[in-house]
């Protein structure tokens, strides 16, 4: 697995969204409940996740305890 | 809760109460009341002169004037049944509480309650002679946020007990809106202590004065999100993790190989053939007492006419020679005003560390502790070694509250099954799990 080649991918994907100024009343898809930063899964799924991938990142900052032991 | 003056007029439900109390007791009286006849009891008589009907609505204003507090915020709660099991004999049910508050004036507190019940009798337990083992996880979390405007400040804590293991964490945010919310700053700090004891097969635990390793954890966290278009959210954040302490699991005992055996281990040996050809040594796991991780994640979210894409890539490697790729994507399909329902799939692929063996080697094998010649890292942690994991399933809500707000009730049910292959392992060549979870959350 090439890391690099990865990560360039993931920022040029980034990199081609681009962005643009969007007024707040035209803001109304991306009000929708479904597009909010919060996960489907909740704490149950999270933690298997965190405990059978020796990754972590990219989640809340208060996760704590191993249950793993 | 924050209560907020308004000069808006309350609803009519106490006026209906009374007016219905006055329609039965005229009713059974035989007289009909003259403010009861209709909703509001504020409409003139055909004459258009004043009636007693509109002496009544004057001093229904008068009283709401005078009870003008209206109760703004939010709450929220929920409740969560999960159960996972897989074919390594593991099984973890997890019931689960939340709630939370939010404020118009931009403050939140949230907290949250679960239960890990954990039964297990994997290979890597069954491999040191040990019984199958049930244990009893509980953890909560405290957060709180203020955020009037385009500037907030969070911060929460957490504590994880079980009867070996303690852990607590605190965490601080700041997040910062710029353009009219066109995009977002945010950036976090977050400490957390772990304390490891060991217990008895007989359920009987060490006290940690006695016997204790401990962990500290400090997370650093930046990330930017903007607004792509009118459709399309993204957002990238970083990690990066200093972890400082002694992890090796206390119970984890390691075969070691002659130097000439070592390299015909297959993968997946089983127990048997472990202990058939494994030297008398089996000293405990030892990992490096430190390590930094660091990883990279992107999110897109983009919204269709009746369904919502969302795509998530994380990157990530740390000093221990680990590198990793997951990949999460779900599809959420709006199926009218009362159900939404996603298939999802996730992809985690990751290397082994730097000192992963399938099977150690020691050049010492006349029995004598005295004498091994152990190698200085050595692990039997599978989480630490190359594997990929592919996951599929899906789930859906039911919006089950009233037409005006159908979202203030959902009950939500989601199943995935998850196959993860071990490239270079003893005991396990693959594992199948199972993991499902019932949700019913409140708005209100």
């Amino acid at each position: 697995m090439d890391v690099r080649i990865t990560l360039a991918a993931v920022l040029l994907a980034l990199a081609g969204t681009g962005c643009s100024h969007v007024a707040p009343y035209e803001r109304g898809k991306l009000a929708h409940p479904m597009m909010t930063a919060g996960d489907l899964e909740g704490p149950a799924a999270a933690h298997v996740l965190a405990v059978h991938e020796g990754a972590t990142g990219g989640g809340s900052l208060s996760e704590s305890g191993c249950g793993c032991n | 809760m924050q209560l907020k003056a308004t000069n808006e007029p309350r609803p009519f439900h106490r006026p209906l109460l009374l007016s219905a109390a006055a329609a039965l007791v005229a009713t059974l009286g035989g007289v009909q009341p003259a403010w009861a006849g209709d909703k509001g009891g504020d409409s003139a008589d055909d004459d258009g002169t004043r009636t007693k009907r509109e002496e009544g609505s004057h001093y229904r204003k008068k009283a709401e004037e005078k009870d003008p507090l209206e109760d703004t915020a939010t709450k929220r709660a929920g409740v969560e049944f999960a159960g996972y099991s897989d074919n390594d004999h593991i099984s973890v049910l997890t019931p689960s509480v939340h709630a939370g508050i939010e404020n118009v004036s931009g403050a939140s507190l949230n907290g949250s309650y679960l239960v890990d019940v954990v039964s297990a009798a994997s290979a890597d337990i069954v491999s040191t002679a040990s019984r199958r083992w049930q244990e009893v996880r509980q953890a909560g979390s405290l957060s709180g946020q203020y955020k009037p405007h385009d500037f907030g400040v969070g911060v929460g804590g957490s504590v994880s007990s079980e009867p070996d293991y303690l852990s607590y964490g605190v965490y601080a945010t700041v997040v910062k809106d710029f353009d009219s919310k066109n995009w977002t700053l945010d950036f976090g700090y977050g400490f957390s202590k772990d304390t490891a004891g060991r217990c008895g097969a007989d359920g009987a635990c060490t006290p940690f004065a006695v016997f204790s390793r401990e962990l500290q954890r400090g997370a650093f966290n930046a990330g930017i999100s903007w607004v792509v278009d009118k459709a399309t959210l993204a957002s990238v954040s970083t990690d990066l993790i200093i972890e400082n302490g002694d992890q090796s699991k206390p119970y984890r005992y390691i075969p070691m190989f002659a130097p000439d055996v070592a390299p015909q281990v297959p993968n997946g040996a089983s127990i048997d053939s472990v202990n058939a050809h494994r030297l008398p040594e089996r000293p405990l796991e030892q990992l490096p007492l430190s390590r930094k991780r660091f990883a990279l994640t992107g999110r897109y979210a983009h919204r269709l006419d009746d369904s919502t894409l969302r795509l998530e890539e994380r990157v990530y490697g740390d000093s221990w020679g680990l590198y990793a790729s997951t990949t999460d994507a779900r599809w959420i399909f709006d199926l009218g005003k009362r159900f939404a329902l996603w298939p999802h799939g996730r992809f985690h692929v990751q290397s082994g560390t730097s000192f992963w063996e399938k099977a150690y080697v020691s050049n010492n094998a006349n029995g004598d502790p005295a004498t091994w010649d152990l190698p200085l890292y050595r692990t039997g942690d599978r989480e630490l070694g190359p594997l990929w994991t592919l996951e599929g399933g899906g789930g859906f809500k039911w919006y089950l509250g009233s037409d005006a707000e159908p979202r203030s009730w959902q009950l939500g049910f989601s199943a995935d099954a998850m196959y993860t292959s071990f490239t270079d392992d003893l005991y396990l060549l693959d594992r199948v799990g199972y993991l499902g979870a019932l949700t019913l959350e409140v708005e209100f």
